[in-house]
């Protein structure tokens, strides 16, 4: 008995050590999904061990999914955890984390011409009182990738409108016959890719999240129509699977590589793997701006999106955490990310070195970003996670028909006026 | 006298020193929680404590009652309990009974059972998400290749199916415990008593109703508390399998409060849906130790 008692202390004692040995095995820990930045991360962190071999770093993949990845980072940050010491931060969390107090101050860490070279503008998303908490990673955004090969086929226009669209993917799938090929495909699931898709219909239609005032108005004649034809999609025209509502970025990719869909609306991180050499589509796509609707040419439609790196204010390592983003958004890797993966530069001056040529991709991208929309993050701090929960859950309402477009609409409107309100 | 008392009195302690260490874990890891969790619920407090806590009295639970989700919630998961004990208790009945005769394998047939309990479930909630997807799944293929179905059926896209496809992977899951618990209570029934009623002339039926089941109430009330209050519990399924979709056809209680203290990040309204959870727990215990009482 004694003896047992005894091994069983010795097990976990062990067990003990071996979890705090885990815990202090690298000197710093980063979190950042593969998805987006994976090959670059690769890059980035063999070059930062060349230059660093004192400082060891493990990187956590963490899911790609951002609200899955959110939980992890609300719990280890509530928790006052010192891991991970540096972490993936989206742009849409950048201001609520930092009046959280969950990112520490970069000014003091990074140098101030540093924190200078990175685009103001996208660098506000993570200003709080003066202070910058986040340095911006990468930016992205939805595109229209479309089948080139398809079109040829059936003799038709790459298309600018919904209209054109819709009538495009009824052209196509009835001359495809295939009962399980889609006109149109996309992350309708409900998570913020809902939203994201959202905010591309209703700006895409003169609408938006705000009025040209800055009031929210959610319930406009322009959102409702936008919304009505996520709907007609699905229900009237039939160009989209009812498996759309279920789908987040990558299922609906899959689709689409497989070559089960003419019309494909992620972010641009899909296109890496559609033009993989063992992709079934590669070579027979391509891809566009966001359609707007008819009447409505210059309205920005590309639902934009972004990364930024913070520093875990609990870290025991600040020193070597602000070393290392400052050497993944140093001009040299962000012109490496951007010439050989496609990320677009956080780095203005990165757009001009004699390199960026051969970044057509990218150059393409950036097109679409002119007329890019961000989602009402800024404007609701705290509150963005609610106001983004209601919006996926009204517009999911809408889609699965259990309320009307209209009765949606004015629900989300309501709900979101008393939580602001208060 | 004053000897003996002595020695009571040391008999005592040592009693006391062997369960106080048993009693400051259960306080530490059961009883403090629970008290916090109420405490949360009473009042408005900051995660990290900047600002420090007020009590608010029944505020949130006055707003709890109005509002939908919550009953939504409450629903889903009633609906999911209900549907769900009663098919694994019959499944788990029946295994129990099989497994508990003599053929070749048995040994391997017990394993088998036990199989899909003994994997986590949300790993097994994963790989029936992708055998229920619409576009790649196993049902469809079949559903297609076969026939059955024209165009591809969205089992986890509609809220009655993707409510049954929940059911189904329960079941699938806990029969089997449902069944090792009874099988353990089949075993310990003396083998005298079949005896017996056989020279009565006892079907097997009537040894059944007469024998078998008055034997294994004290079993069957174990599996259905247990696997009721997991019922009621219900997270890592419909997190993994539909994330409580579509709309909100599929939120249970426990994926609801872990929305509101982990995505909006308001513990002290997560803390009154959880106390409404363990409430509704602690009174189906009470009706099923009630209802099961032995009657002598």
């Amino acid at each position: 008995m004694k003896a047992k008692l005894i091994g069983s202390a010795a097990i976990a004692a062990a067990l003990i050590g071996l979890g705090s040995l885990q815990a202090s095995a690298a000197d710093l820990v980063l979190s950042l999904g593969t998805r987006g930045y994976g090959a670059a991360a690769e890059r980035n962190l063999a070059a930062f061990k060349e230059l660093h071999p004192d400082i060891d770093v493990e990187w956590n993949k963490v899911s790609d999914v951002p609200n899955e990845t959110r939980k992890i980072y609300v719990t280890n940050l509530t928790a006052r955890s010192p891991t991970p010491d540096v972490f993936a931060v989206d742009v849409i969390w950048a201001g609520e984390f930092a009046q959280r107090g969950w990112l520490d101050p970069l000014d003091g860490l990074l140098s101030a011409e540093t924190i200078a070279s990175y685009n103001p503008a996208f660098l506000e998303a993570a200003q709080v009182d003066g202070k910058t908490f986040a340095a911006p990673l990468y930016l992205d955004g939805t595109h229209l990738f479309y089948r080139t090969d398809l079109l040829e086929k059936y003799n038709l226009e790459v298309p600018k409108t919904w209209e054109d669209l819709i009538s495009a993917s009824k052209t196509i799938m009835e001359g495809e016959g295939n009962p399980q090929f889609y006109g149109f495909v996309s992350m309708w699931a409900k998570i913020e890719g809902l939203f994201m898709n959202w905010l591309s219909f209703t700006n895409g239609n003169g609408g938006g999240f705000y009025d040209a005032d800055g009031n929210v108005a959610v319930n406009s004649e322009a959102n409702i129509k936008a919304t009505q034809t996520m709907v007609d999609m699905l229900y009237a025209d039939e160009i989209a699977p009812q498996s759309i509502l279920n789908m987040r970025p990558d299922d609906a990719r899959t689709l689409f590589q497989q070559g089960r869909a003419a019309f494909l609306m992620v972010q641009g991180f899909v296109y890496a793997p559609l033009a993989a050499p063992d992709s079934p589509v590669a070579g027979k796509f391509d891809f566009t701006r966001n359609p707007y609707f008819e009447g409505h040419p210059d309205a920005h439609s590309t639902a934009m999106g972004g990364w930024f790196l913070g520093i875990n204010p609990n870290s025991e390592n600040k020193e070597a955490a602000a070393e290392l983003i400052a050497f993944f958004t140093s001009y040299e890797q962000e012109l490496q990310a951007a010439v050989q993966d496609n990320r677009a530069p956080t780095v203005p001056a990165v757009y001009d070195d004699p390199e960026m040529k051969k970044a057509n991709v990218l150059a393409k991208f950036g097109k679409n970003y002119d007329v890019g929309v961000v989602r009402p993050s800024a404007g609701t701090g705290e509150m963005y996670p609610r106001v983004s929960e209601i919006m996926q859950l009204e517009v999911t309402n809408a889609l699965h028909r259990q309320k009307s477009v209209e009765e949606a609409l004015n629900d989300a409107q309501a709900q979101i006026e008393a939580l602001l309100a208060n | 006298m004053k000897l003996a008392s002595a020695l009571d009195r040391r008999r005592h302690l040592t009693g006391y020193a062997f369960v106080t260490p048993t009693i400051l874990v259960i306080v530490a890891i059961l009883v403090y929680p629970v008290i916090q969790s109420v405490v949360l619920s009473f009042g408005q407090s900051s995660i990290d404590g900047s600002t420090g806590y007020t009590f608010v009295g029944l505020k949130h639970y006055a707003s709890l009652m109005e509002n939908e989700r919550f009953w939504n919630a409450l629903t889903v998961t009633l609906i999911f309990t209900v549907l769900t004990i009663p098919l694994e208790l019959a499944l788990g009945i029946g295994l129990a009974l099989i497994l508990n005769e003599h053929f070749k394998g048995k040994g391997l047939a017990r394993l088998a059972v036990l199989f899909p309990w003994a994997l986590p479930t949300a790993l097994n909630t994963l790989m029936w998400r992708w055998m229920y997807n619409a576009d790649f799944g196993l049902f469809n293929a079949v559903a297609l290749q076969t026939g059955i179905a024209d165009k591809p059926i969205n089992w986890l896209g509609d809220p009655t199916l993707a409510m049954l496809s929940m059911v189904i992977v329960a079941v699938w899951k806990t029969s089997s415990f449902m069944a090792l618990i009874i099988l353990a209570g089949l075993q310990s029934i003396p083998k005298d008593l079949y005896e017996a009623g056989r020279m009565d002339g006892m079907t097997r039926w009537q040894e059944f109703r007469e024998i078998t089941l008055p034997l294994l109430k004290g079993p069957i009330l174990v599996a259905l508390v247990i696997r009721s209050m997991d019922a009621l519990r219900t997270f890592e399924l419909p997190y993994n399998l539909t994330d409580g979709g579509p709309v909100t056809a599929t939120e249970s209680l426990s994926l609801y409060a872990y929305k509101v203290i982990f995505d909006f990040i308001d513990f002290n309204f997560g803390a009154a849906v959880v106390v409404i959870q363990f409430l509704v727990i602690f009174a189906l215990s009470l009706v099923y130790i009630l209802a099961l009482r032995p009657k002598d």
